[in-house]
């Protein structure tokens, strides 16, 4: 479960997250729209704690933003997946070796790992571009492996931040329904978006933002 | 298991991937322990030069007349107990008549009736002593000696010469503490920068949940491996170098470069802890 409680955050500049009371359950599909600059990068940095709240609590799964400790935060981010516009994929590394990146961080081994990275390319429509690097993908492949990556570690949670903000209409359906099928099998999966075109027609539950506060829930 | 490994192989990985400033921090490290080499090797030889010196360095020391040669026995035991005293020779009354009349061509006894010449001893220093020898304190401690009549020694000039060998000793570790305190400057930014390249990686490795250690341990590892590469080819210069320098020297001279070998051992410890330093300080400003 995610939960906060009247979070409030601001940044210098003057923009401002105030009072923010949400709730996801566990393996919940929940999208979260709202324009341009109206906060939703931020609430998902405070999700998994790349940020603190200034004011009121975030909890995510047996965490919470009062009591963690820093050496714990790397093993709260092992259990959510993340996905972003920009990817973040690794250059100078192949398809494996991102998607394998997880996994090395956690501890497995080689033949885990190998036969982990083949099942996940398989569940994301990218079996045989292991050798491929990122720059070979399209902006498609690159979506969906940054969805592997996140995915190897069987997350409890998937955090995606626009992640169809690059792709085109029919990409970005894919895309939506490969989180549905991910949703399906138990994953909670926090999706923001700011095109409310692509997400109307799902049937999930819709969070509105604007202005750094949260309208509908 | 799995992930030292991979941290490993991440470290040499990164050495391919990064080779651009790999061989900026490789070079700067080669030349700086080529240098701390140089100073070494010269240290090496100064040091032999000294101790060459030293052989020359006399003290004599005359005997009262009245010390019988018991007596000056007794003396001689107590100079060679004296701090960098090596040995001493113990020259009797006659085998000093014999030495008057072997240089001068006299025989005293035939003017005088009695050997007027007193019982001597020449003092050696010890050659292989560390650090400054202080040629004043032993004279110092033989003129307190009872039956001592008088020391004849070139003190002030072998004073000269032992403080301007101790200055240049300093000197030269003054300069080889400079040269590792930039090299660890440089290798620290050259990895700063890498670390700056990489920052996408670091980023992606604190989203999926990578601890502090797991991002540090391969850019130190890179960092060491520079470290151990620039202090390959550094033997290897400095080797050629001084087998170069000997060929050239026994053409004109019968002197040559005198190297300890082993002092390789010290420019890798050295390559290694700069280069651990260097990669620790840079990435840790980045993980703060």
């Amino acid at each position: 479960m995610i939960q906060l409680k009247n979070v409030s955050y601001s940044y210098r500049k003057g923009f401002e997250l105030a009072n923010i009371d949400l709730t996801i359950e566990d393996g919940e599909f929940v999208f979260l729209i709202g324009p341009t600059g109206s906060g939703k990068t931020t609430l998902l940095s405070l999700m998994y704690l790349d940020i603190f709240p200034e004011s009121g609590k975030v909890t995510v799964g047996d965490f919470d933003s009062d009591t963690i400790k820093k050496r714990q935060i790397p093993k709260l981010r092992r259990s959510i997946g993340l996905i972003s516009q920009s990817y973040h994929l690794l250059e100078d590394r192949n398809l494996f070796e991102n998607v394998a990146l997880p996994l090395h961080v956690i501890g497995h081994n080689q033949n885990d790992i190998s036969d982990a990275v083949e099942e996940t390319l398989d569940g994301v429509n990218l079996a045989g571009l292991e050798d491929h690097f990122p720059h070979e993908l399209s902006g498609g492949e690159q979506q969906r492996a940054c969805l592997a990556r996140a995915l190897i570690k069987e997350p409890d949670i998937i955090l995606a931040d626009e992640p169809t903000g690059n792709l085109d209409p029919v990409t970005s359906f894919d895309l939506i329904k490969l989180l549905e099928k991910i949703n399906n099998e138990g994953t909670t999966v926090f999706m923001a978006s700011h095109n409310y075109s692509l997400i109307k027609s799902r049937n999930h539950r819709i969070v509105e933002m604007h202005n750094g506060i949260i309208r509908g829930k | 298991m799995d992930k030292i490994l991979f941290l490993l192989s991440e470290g040499i990985k990164n050495l391919w991937r990064h080779k651009l400033t790999v061989f900026a921090a490789v070079f700067s490290i080669f030349l700086s322990l080529s240098t701390i080499g140089v100073l070494f090797i010269a240290e090496q030889n100064t040091h032999k030069l000294i101790e060459y010196m030293r052989t020359k360095y006399k003290i004599e020391v005359f005997f009262q007349n009245d010390v019988t040669d018991v007596a000056a026995e007794q003396y001689v035991e107590q100079i060679k107990k004296i701090p960098g005293v090596y040995s001493t020779t113990l020259i009797s009354k006659d085998e000093t008549l014999k030495i008057y009349k072997s240089v001068i061509g006299e025989d005293l006894t035939q003017f005088l009736d009695y050997n007027p010449l007193p019982i001597s001893c020449v003092v050696n220093v010890n050659r292989r002593h560390e650090g400054l020898l202080k040629i004043m304190t032993i004279i110092k401690n033989i003129e307190n000696i009872d039956g001592v009549d008088s020391i004849r020694h070139q003190g002030r000039l072998i004073n000269q010469i032992e403080t301007f060998y101790a200055k240049g000793l300093l000197g030269l570790s003054a300069v080889a503490f400079a040269i590792i305190f930039v090299t660890v400057l440089i290798i620290s930014n050259t990895i700063k920068l890498t670390i700056y390249s990489n920052k996408d990686l670091i980023k992606a490795l604190r989203l999926i949940g990578a601890t502090n250690t797991f991002i540090r341990l391969p850019f130190i590892l890179e960092g060491i491996f520079q470290g151990i590469i620039g202090a390959i080819i550094a033997s290897f210069f400095l080797y050629g170098a001084v087998y170069g320098a000997n060929e050239l020297l026994n053409q004109f001279t019968i002197y040559s470069i005198n190297v300890n070998w082993l002092f390789l051992s010290w420019i890798f410890l050295i390559a290694f802890i700069i280069s651990l330093i260097g990669s620790n300080r840079a990435i840790s400003k980045f993980l703060k």
